[in-house]
């Protein structure tokens, strides 16, 4: 019997856990852009309170930041180990690359950059929690309550042009990420059907458009319309 | 030498299973002091070695590819026969049996074509169980097609990859044997030698051919199953690397070759195009079931096909065969394809090719019904000819492209050579003067699943183990011999290539040994053939390195023996003064030119045996008997 | 066109222990009626005149079924044909001054043995891992009495097309073996014949492709683009299904 820990970390194993966590990440993406969509609104209050909704879960918003930091290391972890081993699979490349004719192929921007999106993204993470989420605290009162005033914060960072070019070309990026990473975790999970697989990757598509399109959205709002 | 087929007494029916009763058996616990060698991993081969290490023997399994899975087994197209009767039309053994002692025209032995038409029904079921997704209708059975030479549908198939999936069945067989260690694989070895002990075969030499090695491997008994020699011609539908060395060898040691001018030439395929051609594709016979084949009624006409109108055009087989049409044997449409080139009618830029039509299919079925029958046939076609088939007529000629000749082998499939089995198309056994379509696979499976199993063993329980070892002085008198052989070839360092010379050679092979053979030009091959072969070795040109991957060393070897090899088909296609099945001599044809048997001196298999360098072989005659059929002059009027 | 000039650009490496190079040979007299690997025939020809060394590459059938020729040509596993594999690629495909670069299959785990000719032995491996169905010679029930629907039929013979050539592996930008080793286990999960051992088969030809050093998938589908039988992905993914099922319940 293979034991657990070389099936969880065999070739196909390993695919199993990017897929599952990006598909989760996906989840996360999602409900953040649309949450992001209050910032819209030149009153701070809903966005706040959002935000605030968000921290009174206490232990539970804990528990699922620690899920998502490990899903995010999961994921990162495989996508690291997968692309140094195809480096080690193919030592010498090849002379001219070229691309198969015929539409069967897959292999894009998107896809022979996920590991480069992935990383950028990482750093993303990392610069984007230190500013907004371990960034500085302002003040606010709704209904003789003080909550954090995120609203502010982000109203501020986004006039600064080199974070929102940062921003924009982040988020750009991570689209193409998401755009290959969608259909392709379905993949990896197994499912293939010719009835769902062409709505998966129209899926993909359009899920990376809107993630994009909604992140990328407001720091330009905020940008032109705020200053 | 009296040759003994060692063919059991007994009602036909009966004999395979009485023999199996008296061969004799190795004890379960002595298998594996046993070693055997198997050489090739086609369907005989592949299916020998792995049936040989499922009963506990030690297999030495040898071939020239880079795997096993490529042995050219897998090209066959069409299907594979068996007496099964599943579509309920009248199909037998003994049917089975029959048309093919009648397709190979009275040539082949009796005893072993039965046996083979009763294992045939095994070999569709072992193939099932080991997962070959042969074609099936909705309710989940099996289908069956019909092909050439039959009047019941029987032929098995996998789409147009039939002898793909059988070889990959056998494949796969063979990869677990290796994974259970009964079977060791050698790939990307040749055999260049038999090593003789006592008489008896115990084992051979071969070249590995990435570091060179030339090194001996010693066994109890010896399998050959290296396939035919059609590429003595040149250009056939045999890949590049098959040959007809091992065999050669094996003759050279004392095993004798049987009909070695029965040679089959397949009416449909694709035309040469030009000097450079390495080789010629099949175009499956089934095409003649729709197509329409035809030539221009003037001699040297150039029009493109569809400006010839329908009243100045030669519809040669519908005219000549009215009962048959264009769906005569593959030798009478060879034949006929070749007269009228050969009157100057033949169409496209060579004149050396006849139309094959579907217009009038195409404006019966439609484009799709077509379509879905040939399609990828069609497209192969396009993609080698850049012609579209569904809007020009397909331009055909005949090819060879299978060799019923071959080393002689008793019932046992032994050789003359005590401990020497010879497997599939590298024995001359089942398929007499012409083999049917669909019953090369048959054969080949039925060998090393079915027959080898058993006869070998009895063999290796009368002789015991050998005892034989690399380090005897015969192992090393016989590597010496080989590695002369190469250093003499690299010796020569001339000016031509093999490919050229190689060339050469087909061409004279396909002029006088070819689809008809006259006296004359007999005469004229055993005179310049064997000049060729002197400018061989003094003219040869190759890379010398001989310690590393070298493939024109590799040619040179194999050329060096087809020569011989032409040599002797010459000899005995001039022996056997009749026509029958794809022998055609001009001098033995009936009034309307059709081929004409000689059953009074003919009826037997002529084994040639090697008497040694530059002295004529001597010919042996098994006679051949037959009790269960009567021998009639074939028909397709 | 019978008189084209091409420039090859060719990979040439003596022998496994030695370095390789790309090397310029200029070629002259190609007809567009020649097959790609007849065009390199008329290289070898002149080679071996003016006293070179051939280059070495692996054919066999010339007819697109035995899986034995392996070029990347300009970049692309069996060049620029859809379900072609090399040796029926044609020379109408390229026009007079044309520059070819010709290169073997390139993965760690098919080492170059000289010039274009590589070692799949790994790939047999796979196979003798669990590519086949335990059943001796002679003990198999009878064809018919054990009935199968056409479509998984059919769709095992897709898998089943597989030739075994490693384009799949050399297209892959990560020299994955998955559309390989998928073919097989599907075609032989799709049949009830194989479904005795689908469980240890799916695990053990897993862990020999990962063993044998090749990458993982990352679903790029340049495997089933450049497939001369046009195999598809869907086959990888009933190897996963496959995989996860053994791994969750089997106890092999």
């Amino acid at each position: 019997m293979q034991p657990l820990f070389k099936v969880v970390w065999s070739s196909v194993g390993k695919k199993f856990i990017m897929a599952l966590s990006g598909l989760a990440m996906v989840v996360f993406l999602v409900e953040h852009v649309v949450g992001n969509l209050l910032l819209y609104s030149t009153d701070p209050d809903p966005y706040n309170k959002y935000g605030h909704f968000l921290v009174s879960l206490g232990s539970v918003l804990i528990v699922v930041e620690y899920i998502f930091v490990a899903i995010l290391l999961f994921h990162a972890y495989s996508g690291i180990t997968i692309a140094l081993g195809s480096n080690k699979a193919r030592p010498i490349g090849y002379y001219k690359v070229g691309n198969a004719s015929g539409d069967a192929s897959r292999k894009t921007f998107s896809s022979k950059t996920m590991i480069w999106t992935g990383i950028l993204t990482f750093v993303f993470i990392v610069i984007h929690l230190k500013t907004f989420k371990f960034g500085a605290y302002y003040a606010s009162h709704v209904g003789g309550e003080e909550i954090r005033d995120l609203h502010t914060l982000v109203w501020e960072v986004f006039r600064s042009p080199a974070y929102v070019l940062f921003y924009v070309i982040t988020i750009f990026l991570l689209g193409f990420h998401l755009r290959h990473g969608f259909w392709s975790a379905f993949q990896s999970l197994g499912v293939n059907h010719p009835r769902y697989s062409p709505f998966i990757y129209c899926l993909g598509i359009l899920i990376a458009i809107a993630v994009a399109a909604g992140f990328i959205g407001i720091p330009v709002w905020i940008y032109f319309t705020g200053a | 030498m009296a040759l003994d087929s060692k063919v059991p007494d007994g009602p036909l029916a009966e004999k395979w299973d009485k023999h199996k009763f008296d061969l004799k058996l190795v004890n379960p616990a002595n298998k594996r002091k046993y070693t055997v060698i198997v050489v090739g991993t086609g369907l005989a081969g592949g299916a020998a070695a792995a049936s040989l290490g499922e009963l506990g023997y030690n297999v030495l399994n040898f071939c020239i590819q880079d795997s096993s899975r490529r042995a050219h087994s897998i090209a066959a197209q069409g299907g594979i026969n068996a007496a099964k009767n599943y579509p309920n039309d009248g199909d037998s053994i003994w049917r089975l049996f029959y048309d093919t002692v009648k397709g190979g025209d009275y040539r082949s032995r009796e005893a072993n074509v039965y046996r083979l038409a009763q294992v045939s029904n095994n070999i569709i079921d072992q193939c099932v169980a080991q997962g070959v997704p042969f074609a099936r209708d909705y309710g989940g059975l099996l289908d069956n097609r019909s092909f050439g030479g039959a009047q019941v549908s029987r032929t098995f198939y996998a789409r147009g990859q039939t002898g793909q999936q059988l070889l990959l069945g056998a494949y796969s067989s063979l990869m677990r044997q290796v994974e259970a260690g009964t079977v060791k694989m050698f790939t990307r070895h040749e055999m260049l030698d038999l090593v003789i002990q006592d008489g008896h075969a115990r084992g051979i030499v071969t070249r590995d051919l990435v570091t060179g090695e030339v090194k001996s491997y010693a066994a109890d008994a010896v399998a050959i199953a290296t396939g035919g020699y059609g590429n003595v011609f040149y250009l056939s539908t045999n890949a590049k690397n098959s040959n007809g060395t091992a065999a050669w060898r094996c003759y050279k040691r004392g095993a004798f070759f049987a009909n070695p001018c029965f040679t089959q030439i397949h009416p449909t395929c694709i035309p040469v195009s030009g000097d450079y051609q390495s080789k010629l594709t099949l175009m499956s016979e089934s095409l003649r079931n729709d197509g329409r084949v035809w030539v221009t009624k003037k001699k040297g006409d150039k029009r493109s096909p569809t400006q010839i109108p329908e009243n100045e055009r030669d519809y040669y087989l519908e005219e000549r065969y009215p009962s048959f049409g264009n769906l005569v044997p593959r030798d009478v449409a060879s034949r006929n394809a070749k007269d009228v080139c050969d009157d100057g009618r033949g169409v496209g830029d060579t004149g050396l090719a006849v139309y094959l039509d579907f217009a009038d299919a195409i404006s019966r079925l439609g484009e799709h019904t077509i379509r879905e029958k040939y399609g990828n046939l069609f497209d192969m076609y396009q993609r080698i000819t850049d012609e579209n088939p569904y809007k020009v007529p397909m331009r055909i000629y005949p090819a060879v492209h299978y060799t019923m000749g071959g080393l002689w082998v008793d019932y046992n499939l032994e050789s003359t050579i005590p401990g020497l089995f010879v497997l599939g198309e590298a024995n001359f056994s089942d398929h007499g003067a012409n083999r049917l379509g669909a019953s090369a696979l048959m054969q080949g499976l039925a060998d090393g699943y079915f027959v080898i199993p058993y006869t070998i063993g009895d063999y290796l329980a009368t002789n015991g183990v050998s005892g034989a070892s690399p380090d005897d002085a015969e192992f090393k008198a016989v590597e010496e011999e080989v590695n002369a052989g190469i250093d003499k070839l690299r010796s020569i360092k001339g000016k031509r290539t093999p490919t050229e010379l190689h060339r050469e050679l087909g061409l004279k092979v396909w002029e006088y040994i070819g689809m008809s053979r006259k006296e004359a030009g007999l005469k004229k091959a055993l005179k310049e053939i064997p000049a060729l072969k002197e400018e061989f070795w003094s003219d040869l040109k190759i890379p010398d390195d001989k310690d590393n991957l070298n493939k024109h060393l590799e040619f040179a070897g194999r050329l060096a023996d087809y020569f011989e090899l032409a040599e002797l088909m010459a000899v005995d296609a001039r022996d056997r003064k009749e026509s029958c099945g794809g022998h055609f001599r001009d001098e033995s044809q009936t009034e309307e030119g059709e081929a004409k048997r000689d059953d009074e001196n003919f009826t037997h298999v002529s084994a040639w045996e090697y008497k040694g360098e530059g002295k004529k072989p001597q010919l042996n005659k098994e006679p051949l008997v037959f009790e269960n059929v009567e021998l009639t002059q074939r028909s397709y009027k | 066109m019978d008189n084209m000039t091409l420039n090859l650009k060719v990979w040439r490496q003596k022998d496994a222990s030695s370095s390789g190079k790309m090397v310029d040979y200029k070629l002259d007299a190609v007809s567009q009626h020649m097959s790609f690997l007849e065009m390199l025939d008329v290289l070898n020809e002149k080679l071996i005149k003016d006293g070179e060394d051939p280059v070495e590459f692996d054919n066999d059938c010339r007819e697109g079924i035995c899986g034995t020729c392996s070029l990347v040509i300009n970049g692309v596993a069996h060049g620029p044909w859809n379900g072609t594999a090399t040796c029926q690629l044609h020379m109408r495909e390229y026009k007079h001054g044309d520059t070819i670069a010709i290169e073997p299959w390139r993965a760690a785990a098919f080492p170059i043995i000289k010039d274009l000719v590589v070692d799949r032995s790994a790939m047999d491996r796979i196979m003798q891992a669990g590519g086949y169905v335990s059943m001796n010679a002679g003990g198999a029930p009878d064809a018919n009495g054990l009935p199968i629907a056409k479509h998984f039929a059919e769709d095992a013979m897709d898998a089943a097309s597989c030739i075994g050539c490693g384009a799949c592996i050399a297209s892959c930008p990560n020299a994955s073996a998955s559309l390989f080793t998928a073919a097989k286990i599907s075609q032989l999960a799709l049949l009830p014949q194989g479904a005795p051992e689908r469980q240890r088969r799916a695990l053990a030809m897993v862990e020999q492709m990962d063993a044998e050093g090749f990458g993982d998938c990352s679903n790029h589908a340049e495997c089933e683009a450049t497939c001369p039988k046009e195999i598809s992905i869907s086959h990888i993914a009933r190897m996963k299904r496959e995989y996860f099922k053994a791994a969750l319940i089997s106890k092999v």
